[in-house]
């Protein structure tokens, strides 16, 4: 049986001008003759080599003398020598829709896994191993940034009330692991209301509208409690650690939508970021429930102050968060009354 | 010698019939006046003195003046000369289902070698973009390696978490990384460059840039300014919010400048077949474009304004109305973007010319901004699984825009012998080649 030659027809180009000339290769046992506008060499098909295979597209068959050919052949193509090795498996991935499904699959089980278990198991892991100094500077340049920026003004509160405080606040933190990381402030803040925050390291910062939004000293304590949960359980190094890894996985898997439109990739990470910080909030109420009563104080405490904010702010407008960073204040208010009644 | 009517517009080509279709007589005292020459951009008839196309808005003057540039191959064809430009056909043929399964498969693959894959995706994704481009018939070839594009990625992840790190943690070193970061800016700017002028290939015939480090910190001065103040206000030199103000309002007025310099750079110094490019901006039409796109936000202020103090009258939740007015602020953003991106391009590829072609890009801002819109919707409704179908119909909405035109031969373009594409392989194991664009 004679098997037919086999002849590739394409496009040739020489490398010292950009023009098509139509050429023929044909292969005869080791050896490729290309013929060219009525010339003709040989070559060891060995020493050819091919482009990677890319969707339908022509290829290009690289030739010893410098030139190229331009040819859409694939199963020609694909025996003879291959200019990437890499690129080649992957080449027979990307045909097949059964693998294009599987990878949907791979994809969505890695981000929802990832998403909901591992990084914030990942995060806590990995700060545990960061010791709580390390985010001392990073407290200490955000109280600065805040006061030289008009946001904090020096207390108005009375020496004493301030000492009643301090000192219900060292019985609270007074066995804790990082008992000797905490710097109780006061400030005052119109711009912020009545709130409390803990920035990193353990600097815990509580608005004179929040100490007199309080009806007494259980209150104050009950907000301290929630934001002594957050430096304990390291929520600042968490979701500096999650939120970044957040940001990069998103950059990664909305590479390609990025450069179309912003919002696209802006929005997972807002959301993403959202829900993690939801958590926290959550985690650092639990602990602050926990310590109260053992303390000997009642979370409801803490239900009666959130109640009375709430109500103090439904008349004025709203926060300008368009997702609320914090838990629906209903919610916390059942979950504080629970834990009381336990 | 052809003339254009100036009561009925006909153009008429030929000198014996000096009467146009219309009965209009040209009388020798307008002879002049109603010459006719072809736009380069888009080849539509214009009277000799006009300033720039009344169709394209292409600055002709600029090209007037431009001495390598000879406005006379313009003239009409039936004067003698024969029409000099042919259009080479540009075809973006992507396809959604194809280009879906790529993107997948890539993805897949990056994620779950947490993120080294991702050096081989970006080779097989902009394989993928160059093989389906074809200019007159021939597809483009991507010749980039993963290995270079792996070693550019740590050192750029690398440069990024020194700066993340001493931006979160260690102040007192940030000054420098900004500093050592305003030094090699200029030069991540020239190897990515010449990383994808090397790497991209049409016909067997790289593409090169040849500017030089020196070359990109002059044509980057301007950007070395925000990390030096940025550095000024850490050492506390005024750190008072005023000049911080000031310092980003002078660079917002200069980046128009700064773009145009920074084009003309990357422009200036691309050859393809021993033919550098030329560039005829100037910083004035950069200014025009930004300056447009800026004033697409006061009716969108207005608008913002009144909207949302008619829903706050009426709606008790905040929280609501500012969704609701949200969405003619993200409007304005997507039409200010938009404009951006169609006129500059339009701008850059109208006044730049590469031995004898000539480009004419005719995006339009509404067009991209429909396009930018039903790529979000497409890609939030679907959870992102529309990307690949975003990403082919934007690629064939610019390619469609976008005509090369050839005057003469493309014979003139003459290879190197670096410039074949097996030569390409040479350098990879110079240890600068590496590409560090994202």
């Amino acid at each position: 049986m004679i098997s037919q030659p086999i002849r590739l027809e394409g496009q040739y180009f020489d490398g010292n001008q950009p023009i098509a000339v139509r050429a023929v290769l044909a292969f005869e046992g080791q050896e490729a003759i290309l013929t060219v506008s009525q010339i003709s060499e040989r070559y060891f098909s060995q020493r050819l080599s091919v482009s990677p295979r890319i969707g339908g597209a022509d290829r290009f068959i690289n030739l010893p003398n410098g030139a190229q050919v331009q040819c859409s052949h694939h199963v020609i193509l694909d025996s003879l020598p291959q200019e990437s090795l890499s690129e080649g498996p992957v080449a027979w991935l990307e045909e097949r829709w059964g693998v294009a499904l599987i990878g949907v699959a791979i994809i969505a089980a890695i981000l929802l896994v990832g998403y909901f278990y591992g990084l914030p198991a990942a995060a806590k892991h990995v700060t545990s191993r960061i010791p709580i100094k390390t985010e001392q500077t990073l407290g200490r340049q955000a109280l600065d940034w805040l006061d030289n920026n008009k946001w904090f003004k020096p207390t108005t509160l009375e020496k004493d009330k301030q000492e009643r405080i301090r000192n219900g606040f060292d019985v609270l933190r007074s066995d804790l692991p990082f008992k000797d990381r905490y710097r109780l402030e006061f400030r005052d803040s119109t711009f912020m209301g009545p709130n409390a925050m803990a920035l990193p390291g353990g600097t815990i910062v509580i608005t004179d509208d929040m100490v007199k939004a309080a009806e007494s000293q259980e209150e104050v304590l009950a907000i301290l409690a929630h934001e002594i949960g957050h430096v304990e359980l390291r929520h600042s190094l968490r979701s500096i650690l999650q939120n970044s890894a957040v940001a990069v996985v998103a950059a990664t898997v909305t590479s390609d939508a990025a450069s179309l439109s912003i919002a696209v990739a802006g929005l997972p990470v807002l959301l993403a970021q959202t829900k993690y910080s939801r958590e926290f909030e959550t985690e650092a109420d639990d602990y602050a429930f926990k310590l109260l009563k053992k303390r000997n104080y009642s979370p409801a405490a803490f239900a009666s102050i959130m109640e009375r904010l709430a109500e103090k702010q439904e008349g004025k407008k709203r926060s300008l968060s368009f997702i609320s960073t914090h838990p629906v204040t209903e919610d916390r208010v059942k979950r504080a009354r629970a834990a009381a009644q336990q | 010698m052809a003339w254009k009517c100036p009561t009925c517009g006909e153009v008429n080509h030929s000198d014996s019939m000096l009467r146009c279709t219309c009965g209009y007589e040209l009388d020798d005292s307008v002879i002049e006046s109603t010459k006719v020459t072809l736009c380069p951009g888009c080849l539509e008839h214009n009277y000799v003195d006009q300033d720039s196309c009344k169709k394209c808005g292409l600055n002709l003057k600029l090209y007037r003046s431009n001495p390598y540039f000879d406005m006379s191959s313009l003239y009409e064809p039936n004067s003698g000369m024969t029409r000099p430009s042919r259009e080479l056909p540009l075809e973006f043929n992507g396809s959604a289902r194809e280009y879906f399964r790529i993107w997948i498969v890539n993805l897949c693959l990056t994620l779950l070698t947490a993120g080294i894959f991702s050096a081989w995706a970006k080779v097989r994704k902009k394989r993928y973009f160059y093989s389906h481009t074809m200019l007159d018939g021939t597809p483009f070839q991507y010749l980039g390696r993963p290995l270079p594009i792996l070693k550019g990625r740590v050192i750029a992840a690398t440069a990024f978490s020194a700066y993340y790190v001493s931006s979160h943690f260690f102040t007192e070193v940030l000054p420098y990384i900004l500093l050592a970061g305003a030094v090699l800016a200029p030069w991540v700017i020239i190897r990515s460059a010449a990383f994808n002028a090397r790497y991209s290939s049409f016909r067997n015939m790289t593409f090169r840039f040849d500017g030089k480090y020196l070359d990109g910190l002059k044509a980057t001065c301007a950007w070395v300014l925000i990390p030096v103040l940025l550095v000024g206000i850490f050492f506390k030199w005024s750190g008072t919010n005023a000049v911080m103000a000031a310092a980003f309002g002078i660079f917002g007025l200069l980046f128009p400048w700064w773009i145009r310099r920074l084009k003309s750079f990357i422009i200036g110094h691309t050859s393809y077949g021993s033919k550098k490019g030329e560039f005829f901006a100037t910083s004035g039409q950069f200014f025009k474009v930004y300056l447009s796109a800026g004033l697409i936000f006061i009716p969108v202020g207005i608008i913002t304004v009144i909207m949302g103090s008619t829903i706050f009258s009426f709606l008790k939740d905040s929280q609501i109305s500012l969704l609701v007015t949200a969405v003619p602020g993200y409007a304005g953003y997507v039409l200010a973007y938009a404009y951006i991106k169609s006129h500059g391009n339009n701008l850059v590829w109208n006044h730049m010319r590469l031995g004898r072609l000539r480009f004419n890009s005719t995006l339009l801002a509404r067009g991209m901004a429909k396009l930018y819109l039903t790529n979000a919707l497409a890609i939030i409704a679907s959870l992102g699984l529309m990307t690949p179908w975003a990403v082919m119909r934007t690629l064939k909405y610019r390619a469609d825009n976008l005509h090369v035109l050839l005057e003469g031969d493309l014979s003139d373009f003459h290879g190197t012998e670096t410039s074949a594409v097996q030569a390409a392989g040479a350098e990879l194991g110079d240890f600068f080649d590496l590409d560090l664009s994202l």
